[in-house]
Order: C-alpha cells, then structure tokens, then sequence
C-alpha cells in the first residue's frame, strides 16, 4: 500500500517563468525510509511541502497527490494534522511556546484532546526521547540539538503515519546531526513510521534509508535503493555523484557495476571493500600523491616572510571575572593568502576565539596583533578600516534593505566614504592638488563599478532586485560575503561558512576562497566541517580546551588523528595512511 | 474582516450598562469613596469587549505570529533602554502595529505589551493601568493611521519578483535606485511627521493623564481632589515629556522601516486576507 | 530562591490567594485590615525575595508610602482635629494624618503583595489559568516569553556581525551611534518578521486553528489544593462577611468612627489574618519538617 502517491506533479511559483517541480512522479511505501536530496533550489523543499495542505504553496499546479488512497485535499484537517508530520528546517522557528512540556502538547491541544490523554502521550513522548530532564525548563535554556529533537517530538506526539522532515540537521553542528538522524533511524525502525527526509549532509543518512530520490532542476533524475542510485548516478554521469558518501564515491569510482550486490555506504563497509580490492594488489604501504582540489598558494607558517595578518600570543579570554577561561594560552597566526581552518568540537570555544581577534572579546593577557593593530584598544571601524571583515554564521544578521542590491550598495558607499582611496585602488593622483578637491567626492559609477567587481566574484548579480530573505539559504550566503568582501578586507574570518551548504555550493565557495586568496587575501576559519578542511585548507589547527592542541597541513593534521578525521582517512587508514579525501584514495588506486 | 455581531453586541451592551452600573454601586454601596476599585473594574470593563470579540474572531496563526513579534519587540525595546527612565519605544511600536495591523490588533499589541513586559519589570498596581493606556494607543492609531500604513507600504520594492526589466543578469541601475531612495523619503516626510506628533501628543494625552490620574487616585483615595490631582499632573510633567520626546523620536527613526517590513510581510503571506482552514 | 511550598499548589488557588490580598486592602481601607495586610504582605515578601529585586521592590514601596504618608494631609484638609496651620494657612488635621498612614499601609501593601505574586505567579501558572478563557491572547503572551530572550541573543549576534563589516555601533559619534543602533533594530524586526512567519507554519501544521481546541496543563487539583481551597473560602467569606456588613466598617472624616461590632469584627480580623498569614504558615511548616527530617539523617549516618 502507497502512503503517497504523486502523480505528474507541475508547480510554478507566482511570478516565476520555470517550474519548481517539472512531472514529477514518486510513491512512498508505508513504513520506508526515503532520503531525497539534489542541490540546494532543486525543489525538494517544494515538493515536500505539497505533502500537506496547510503548508503547499501558492502557485500554478497540475497533476496529482494521493494520500492514503486519496486526493490529499480531500484529507480532512483534522486528519492531516494528526496523520502527517511534518518537520521545519529551523528548530528555533518551529518552537512555538515557551516552556518545553507546553510545546510538546500545543499539537494535541490543537487537535482537542482532553488533559488526560495530553499527559499520556507527553510523558510518553519525553520517555522515548529522553526528554524527562528539561521537561520542565524553558526553551530558551536548550542547545540547538535539544531544540530539533524537542521539535521533532511534539510532532511525534501527534502519532503521525509518516513523518517529513525539510533539511532537519542542517543548523546543527556534525555530531548532533548525527545523534538526529540516528533517533530517525530508530523511530523507523521501532515504531514503523514512514520518513520521508530531505539532506544534504549525506554521509549520516543514506545508510540508514531504505530508499534514496535523487532530483535535480524541479524533476526526479533517479530514486530507488541506494547502492541502485548510486550505480545510476555513475551511468548518467550526474554531478550529485560528488555529494554522496565517501565510501560510495570510492567505489562507484573503481567500479563499473555492483559486485557483491552492494554498494559500501559506511566507513566500515568501505574498510572492507578496500582491504579487498587491495589484497590482491601489490604493496600497500604506498605513498599517496598529493592531489588536493587546489594546489596550495602558501607553505606551512613559518616558511615564509611576510608579516603575519594575525599574531596571536599566548592569550587569555574569560568572560567574567570568576569564570572559566574560555581561551587558554593560545598562539596562532595567519599569513596572507592563506587558509587557516580551525576545526574542534562544540562549545570548546572556536567562535569566542574569534570574538578575540575583532576585538569583541577582551583579552586579560597576552598579545595579539591584527595587521599591528591590537583588537583590544581599536573599535570596529579602525580594523576594518584595516582590513578586517568578518563573515558570520547567520548572514541574516547582515541584511538591513529591502533588497540585496540596497544591502550591497549601502556597504559599498559606507566604505567608499570612509576611504575613498580604496575604491579607486590607492590612486596616485588623490595627492595631486587639483584632484585632491574632488578625492572625497565619490561618483554613483564608481561605487557602481566595485560593487559589479564584487557581484562577479560572488556570482551574485541576478539577485539584486530581490529581498534577501526570498533567495535561497545558499544565496543568503553568498549575498553576506559579497558585503564582506566590498569593505576590501585583507583578512577574512568565517564562522561555520558551510553549515547549511551543500556540497555543490562548497565548491564553487572554496572556488571563490581561492581567487580572492591569490590577491594575498588571508582566511582564518573556524569549522566543525572536517571533509571541507580537509580539501582546501592550508592549514588545520585542533582546537581544543581554549588552545590549539595540533596543527599542520591538511595532510599530516587529519592523517594524525584516528577519530577527529575524515571519512576517506579512516577508511583508508593502514592502506593509505596519507589519504584524507575520496579523491586521493581514487587517485592512490588508479595509478597504482 | 468578518466579526461576531453577537460579541460586538455584547461587548457594546458591557460598556453602555455595566460601566454606568458600576459607577451608581459605588455611590450606593461604598458612599461613593472607592475611587481606586471603581477605577479598576471600569478599567477591566473596558478592556474586556476588545478582547472578546479578538478571541470571538479566532485569529489564524499568522496574525498571533505577528502581534506576538511586535510585543516581544516592544518589550525588547523597553528593557534595551531601561537605564534611561521613561526613555522607552513601547508607544512607538504599538502606534506602528495598531497603523499597519488595525485598530482592533493594535489594541491587543498595546494591551499585551503592558502585561507581558511587567513579566519582566514586574507586575504591579500599574499593571491594569498600563495595558488599558497602551491598548487605547494602539487602538486609536489604528483608527487614524491604517491609510497612511498602506500608503507608505505601497511604493516599497518590496522585490518579490525579479524587475521587470531583468533579461537573466541585467544590470541596475545605481543613479535611478540606489541614490533616488532619498527623493522618494521627501514624499511621504510629511506624513510620518504627522504620526510622529500623534505619538507625542498621544502619550502626554493619554499615557500621561491617565497614568498620573491613577498614581493620584491610589495615594489619595477618599482625599481625592482636583488640587491633589494637578499636584500629580504637575510632578508628573518631566516624565511625560521625556517619554513623548522619546516616543517622537522612535516613531521618526522606526516608522518608515518598520511599516514597510509590516506591509512586505503582510503582503508576501496574505495576512489578514487569508483563510482560516477547516 | 529557595523553591515555595505555597507556589506548589495549584494555580487557582494562587490566584485566588493574591486575588484576595491584593483586593481586599484597595476596596476596604480599614485601619485594622490594612495593619494586618501590610504585616503579613511584609513577612511573605522578605520570606520569599532576596538579592537585587528585591531591594528595589522595598526601595519602590517606601518611597511610595512617604509620597502618599506626605500628599494626604497636605492636600486633604477635611476633619475637625486640627493639629497646626500649613504654610499655606491650610489646616492640618489629624484625621488627614490619620488617613495618609493607612494609604501608605495600603499602598506598601499592595507594592508587597506584588513582590510576592510576581515570585509565585510564574507566567505559565497565568497562561493556564487564562488558556481556556482567552486562548489566542495567552497563547500570544507564551510566544512573546518565548521570543523575548530570543531576540535578545539575536540583537547581539546583529551588533557583533555589523561590526564585522566595519559597522560598529560601540564607537564614533552620536549619530553613527544612533544609526548603527537604529539598523540593529531593523535587521532584528525584518529578521524576527520573515521568521515568525515559518512558526506560523508550524503551528499550522499542527493543526492549529481546528475548532474544539483545549488547553493542557501539568497541573493536578489534588486534595491537598482542595482542602487549602476550602479553608481559604472559609477564612475570605467571614472577612468579606464582616465587610460587607459594615461590621468593621469605618469612617475618616470629618472624624474617625471607627463602627466596630464586638465580637464580629474580632472575628473578621482574626479570619482575615489567617488568611494572609496561611502560605507563610505553610512554608514555615515545610522548612522545619525538613530541617528535622535532615537532623535525623545526619544523626543516623553520624552514628
């Protein structure tokens, strides 16, 4: 029995010239995992949310949904409420109420359930989930982790058939994502319900589906099992290849067709696929060539000359007086045209390290320099009159006009005002007398021309007349480092930039990273995102206890850890000890 | 908008006999000296047909949301500022929401605004006073104003489609946008002037008087008496000017942004026009 | 804080507690009454207030009390005991005196009362008890708690990301101040806006806006709520008894009469004591229960 059945499926948004979802037909059994994924504006989010009424969006639409055997607008509310759940990216803006036990009633409440059956399924719900110790606490108190499993299970309360989730993990920090999709995982597995989950971080969630729907530009490119999609993937050459799991990659690399009837999915499927193909092969203990994405533009610090953008010596954070010392000790300099990323876990203090560097955090002892400046007695405006920009987490927080064209131009002309010398690339001639009149005059042309520059560099020049908040998460993105980059910065610091990317944007982001780094532009980058550091790094630093307990090249960094690592090092690890991404894996065999 | 005639009926009925009933009681009963109680329950009294016939209307979840951002914006305002006593922006975003969301949201912003902040600072004697004196506010910017909401509203790009000229990634234009922004402020200057006079006039007239008045009835009670009462008023004066001045310049700087941000919204989501399902 | 017996109970009869005291001394100044409320307002609030709240709590309640001691007599002049002349050449007369000092009781009362209220009535106990009456309004009163601390963290994260692009609100002039401020705000209220609009969503999908909608809570009417209740009605009716009646009642001017009915009106301040008195009792209780329980323990494990 089909749960849902979608039939030739047609929407286009008002005002738009090309559908977001072009014929598409899927069905979903009951009880099934099913992971949909594509880029990032693919339309999966369109497609989920015609799964329910309350949520389908305006537009033009042809073609069908059954629910159950029927025409899902024929579905009673009251039915779709209960019957089918349906999970918001954010967890913040999911959250309705302000205490914990009220969230996960507010569903039955809707539905007129009478208090006592409210308090079975609540302390029902709280036990299954572990939900028992900030049962009483406000929301406000939680982690973001607490807050999506919160939000998932006060739509569980509601005992759905089938539970949607739209990109669910994709604010949470790696090992919280992968503490989510494993309660999925048991939902499924425990009480049979039906899942139907958007992602783009893969890696976590197709092994654990049943079924995975590759789409691509509104339609369906392919959907089946996974090691069946993954070989499709391979025959249609589709770039969604890139986006699968490292073990996958590997194999479907090497690989013309399903051998054991399996395509390996986890680390340790891979592990075995490996030590396989390499048994019979020749020595093992080759060396890996290297073969990162690009080649590095700078040697390892201390190996060149020039004055460091950042210097960092032994210092000292707190946020209070009494408390913790969040920053102990810490050393660390960026030099330009490089790309220093610090990875560590939650909550270690990544970000308040950062806080450091701008200035924003005072630090009680020690020395640090920004481009000789030091944070601690200059304010925002001087630095980044320096050259310091700082790209954060949320670039909603940047957005202060009604359109991205608004938000860019209101950055450039700030900056142009302020130093008009850097728009015009330090012109001579802004000493010469008869010019010097004018040199604070700043031309419409001019602060057009920079902006063009940068909207080029960014790829962001067919936004411009829209409101930042109607593009897409990854646009958003983009959008916030383009008004970055027009204060000419010469050191850029990012704060979880690929949180919420998918692997295609990544790319072209560490594409942009790397042009901007030729012209001696230095990052410094905080990241949980091990596979991204790994890629593209210059420089990997283990943040850890308010220090930097590790740091090296990419390649000795990751290679000398054994859990805090990438996937294609711990699958290769004994085999191909340098190895840290799929590609060098792939690499490592075909030549060997 | 559809409303409950009944309710509306009822919540009329409340006013015209109840208020007047309560009044003679107290010279009946209570020889006329209760000036405080009376006060109140006239206060809860009036308060009470506003939120019968909200709750009568069952709002849809989109208007809660944006009433709900508006108190907590509101009262966000108040403690960003509390250092500075009656420098607060309270009656400025009430006057905002009651503009862009109607008289009858506005009062319900205003009202809940007052309550939930006392969460905070609170709750008090003041409490009933402050929610009646920041409702009627709302309220009656929602009376006068919800024109000018719209008219500020309209010539917002508020971008929700590409512009029309857009052939794939044309080129904007910096002279016609980008530097006219100013030219388009100067058209409507005068009618947030306009509003900003009302939010000042408004919070002396009716936050002032009627906050003082109450400060009055409650020290004196049974001495109530007109020199008592100018005695407060006169007190009160710096305060209230304070507060009117801070409430002009919140609704100078806030207006324009904040009523566009209302109108895009309610625009993109079809708020208040929308269907209540089921 | 130490966690209160008293706010264990349920939210009604919280309610109804505060309800009572904060009501009784604002509709019937009576000297007697007023005594006993402020005693008691006092005793509950110093049992249950510490730290900085506290203090401006107290600070608020005297000041008042000395505005309203000092405006009666200055400006009521009624009352035929006169004591001086005021600069003014106004009379000054003892019962004016008089009656200054029981509105300052009433007002320190009421300032108390409310010092209490606001450590017991915790917001959720109010969106309970209002829920079912007014359900769109508490439940805008729940989210607004819930959006408050929330967007207080957001104005950080926007002040500390404009600052990152050389927009910094902490330094430069007024105005660059000022207008850094001012786009903080806008950043916030767009960004709070377009959100807001996905928890609507999400409310929906929950099914919210479903006709028949009802109202959960944690709370339990058990028997100990019902006996406290029943003791409550008892003590507050023969208070109210006694001032409706006109048992106590009293008259200010032109001079103090004081039409007290032996032995009713004992009765009524007894009851009304009581009643005011009950959750202090209860705590006091509670507290030495425990530090008997806790006596023994240690005794037992230091044998």
């Amino acid at each position: 029995m089909n749960l849902f059945e979608i039939r030739n499926l047609t929407f286009t948004y008002p005002e738009r010239n090309l559908p977001a979802l072009n014929d598409v037909s899927l069905s979903v059994a009951a009880g099934e995992f099913v992971v949909l994924c594509g880029k990032s504006g693919c339309g999966k989010s369109t497609l989920l949310r015609h799964l329910k009424t309350v949520l389908t969006p305006f537009g033009e639409r042809s073609g069908e949904v059954l629910y159950d055997g029927r025409t899902l607008g024929s579905v009673p509310q009251r039915e779709q409420a209960s019957r089918i759940g349906y999970v918001l990216q954010s967890a913040d803006n999911q959250i309705v109420t302000d205490k914990v036990w009220h969230e996960l009633a507010f569903g039955l409440e809707s539905l007129g359930e009478k208090t006592p059956v409210i308090r079975r399924r609540v302390a029902e719900m709280a036990s299954f989930f572990g939900i028992q110790e900030w049962y009483e606490k406000s929301v406000t108190e939680l982690s973001g982790g607490q807050k999506q499993i919160l939000a998932l299970a006060s739509v569980l309360a509601m005992q759905p058939d089938v539970l949607i989730l739209d990109e669910p993990t994709s604010q949470l920090d790696p090992i919280a994502a992968e503490d989510f999709i494993e309660t999925l995982k048991k939902i499924n597995d425990e009480i049979g319900t039906t899942i139907i989950l958007s992602e783009h971080r893969l890696e976590g969630a197709l092994p654990r589906a049943d079924r995975a729907v590759v789409m691509a530009d509104g339609q369906i490119v392919c959907a089946g099992g996974v090691s069946e999609v993954g070989l499709k993937l391979k025959e249609l050459n589709d770039p969604m290849l890139t986006a699968m799991p490292t073990p996958m990659r590997v194999y479907l690399a090497l690989e013309d067709q399903d051998k054991g009837g399996h395509v390996p999915q986890t680390v340790r499927d891979g592990r075995v696929y490996l030590e396989g193909k390499m048994s019979g092969g020749a020595d093992s203990q080759r060396f890996v060539r290297p073969c990162g994405a690009h080649p590095p533009l700078r040697g390892v610090a201390g190996m060149t000359t020039e004055e460091p953008l950042i210097e960092m010596k032994d210092v000292w954070f707190r946020y209070e007086r009494d408390g913790r010392d969040i920053v102990k000790d810490l050393a660390l300099s960026v030099y330009p045209g490089e790309l220093v990323c610090v990875c560590g876990g939650n909550g270690t203090g990544k970000t308040t390290m950062l806080g450091v560097i701008t200035g924003e955090n005072k630090y009680y002892r020690g020395r640090v320099r920004v481009f000789g400046l030091d944070p601690k007695k200059s304010d925002g405006r001087t630095l980044s009159d320096a050259g310091l920009a700082v790209l954060p987490q949320d670039p909603q927080t940047l957005f202060t006009r009604p359109t991205v064209f608004d938000n860019l131009i209101d950055v450039a002309y700030a900056c142009a005002k302020r130093r008009p010398d850097s728009i015009r690339g330090a012109a001579p001639e802004a000493a010469h007398p008869a010019t010097a009149k004018n040199a604070n005059h700043i031309t419409p042309e001019e602060v057009e021309a920079e902006v063009r520059r940068v909207c080029e560099l960014t790829d962001t020049a067919d936004l411009m007349g829209f409101h930042p908040y109607d593009v897409s998460g990854g646009e958003q993105q983009r959008t916030g480092l383009a008004m970055a980059l027009l204060t000419k910065p010469k050191l850029l610091l990012l704060d979880e930039p690929t949180k919420g990317m998918d692997s295609f944007f990544k790319e072209k982001f560490a594409a942009i990273l790397h042009r901007l780094r030729a012209d001696g532009l230095g990052v410094l980058m905080v990241s949980h995102d091990v596979e991204f550091c790994a890629r593209y790094a210059d420089r990997c630093a283990l943040f850890f206890g308010g220090d930097i307990v590790s740091e090296g090249a990419p390649r000795e960094f990751f290679s000398g850890n054994s859990f805090y690592t990438t996937a294609a090092n711990r699958m290769a690890r004994g085999l191909f000890p340098g190895a840290v991404t799929a590609d060098e894996i792939i690499e490592s065999i075909m030549q060997g | 908008m559809r409303r409950l005639p009944k309710r509306t009926a009822f919540a009329t009925v409340l006013v015209i006999l109840c208020i007047p009933a309560v009044i003679a009681a107290d010279v009946l009963f209570f020889h006329d000296r209760s000036y405080y109680a009376v006060s109140l329950i006239i206060i809860a009294l009036a308060m009470l047909p506003f939120a019968l016939v909200f709750e009568g209307r069952k709002p849809q979840a989109r208007e809660l949301v944006v009433i709900a951002v508006m108190v907590a914006i509101a009262v966000v305002g108040r403690a960003a500022f509390f250092m500075l006593p009656q420098f607060k922006p309270v009656v400025a975003i009430v006057i905002i929401a009651g503009a862009a969301l109607g008289a009858e949201s506005g009062f319900v912003c205003g009202a809940l605004s007052g309550f939930v902040s006392n969460f905070i600072f609170g709750q008090g004697p003041w409490t009933p006073w402050q929610m009646f004196a920041f409702g009627m506010i709302g309220f009656f910017a929602g009376l006068i104003f919800g024109r000018l909401a719209a008219s500020i509203g309209a010539p917002s790009r508020d971008g929700t489609m590409r512009p029309a000229a857009a052939g794939g990634a044309a080129w904007y234009d910096v002279a016609r946008l980008g530097w006219n922004v100013r030219a388009r402020k100067r058209v409507s200057r005068l009618r947030i002037f306009v509003l900003c006079a009302f939010g000042g006039g408004i919070t002396l007239a009716l936050y002032g008087i009627l906050l003082d008045t109450a400060a009055a009835v409650m020290f004196t009670q049974d001495g109530f008496s007109v020199t008592t009462l100018l005695a407060t008023y006169i007190s009160g004066i710096p305060f209230n000017a304070v507060h009117a001045v801070s409430t002009v310049v919140f609704l100078a700087v806030l207006a324009r942004p904040m009523i566009e941000k209302l109108e895009r919204v309610k625009k993109k989501y079809g708020l208040y026009h929308g269907n209540a399902h089921e | 804080m130490n966690k209160s017996i008293f706010g264990g109970y349920h939210p009604l009869v919280n309610f109804l507690y505060f309800g009572y005291a904060i009501l009784v001394p604002v509709f019937f100044v009576q000297p007697v009454y007023l005594a006993l409320s402020f005693a008691s307002a006092l005793a509950y609030s110093v049992y249950l207030n510490h730290g900085k709240s506290a203090r401006f709590g107290y600070g608020l309640a005297i000041l008042l009390m000395a505005v309203s001691a000092i405006m009666n007599p200055v400006f009521n002049h009624r009352g035929v005991t006169i004591l001086t002349y005021l600069p003014d050449g106004n009379p000054l007369t003892l019962e004016s005196v008089l009656y200054g000092v029981c509105m300052a009781l009433m007002i320190g009362g009421v300032i108390l009362w409310f010092m209490s209220y606001n450590a017991i009535m915790t917001s959720d106990k109010f969106i309970y008890l209002f829920g079912r009456i007014i359900p769109a309004m508490s439940l805008i009163i729940s989210m607004a708690l819930r959006f408050i601390p929330h967007y207080r963290a957001q104005i950080r994260r926007i002040a500390s990301a404009r600052r990152g692009i050389g927009f910094d609100a902490s330094s430069g002039g007024f105005f660059s101040r000022v207008r850094c401020g001012g786009e903080i705000l806008s950043v916030m209220v767009t960004w709070a806006l377009e959100n807001g609009i996905e928890t609507s969503d999400s409310m929906q999908a929950r099914g919210y806006g479903l006709p028949g909608r009802t109202a959960y809570s944690n709370y339990r009417f058990d028997s100990r709520d019902k006996t406290l209740l029943c003791v409550f009605a008892v003590l507050m009716a023969a208070s109210l008894t006694a001032i409706i009646s006109g048992a106590a009642s009293v008259q200010y001017f032109p001079m103090l009469i004081a039409g007290t009915v032996y032995p009713y009106a004992q009765i009524s301040y007894a009851c009304h004591a009581a009643a005011c008195l009950l959750p202090l009792a209860l705590e006091v209780r509670e507290d030495i229960l425990w530090r008997t329980l806790l006596g023994k323990v240690t005794t037992n494990e230091s044998v």
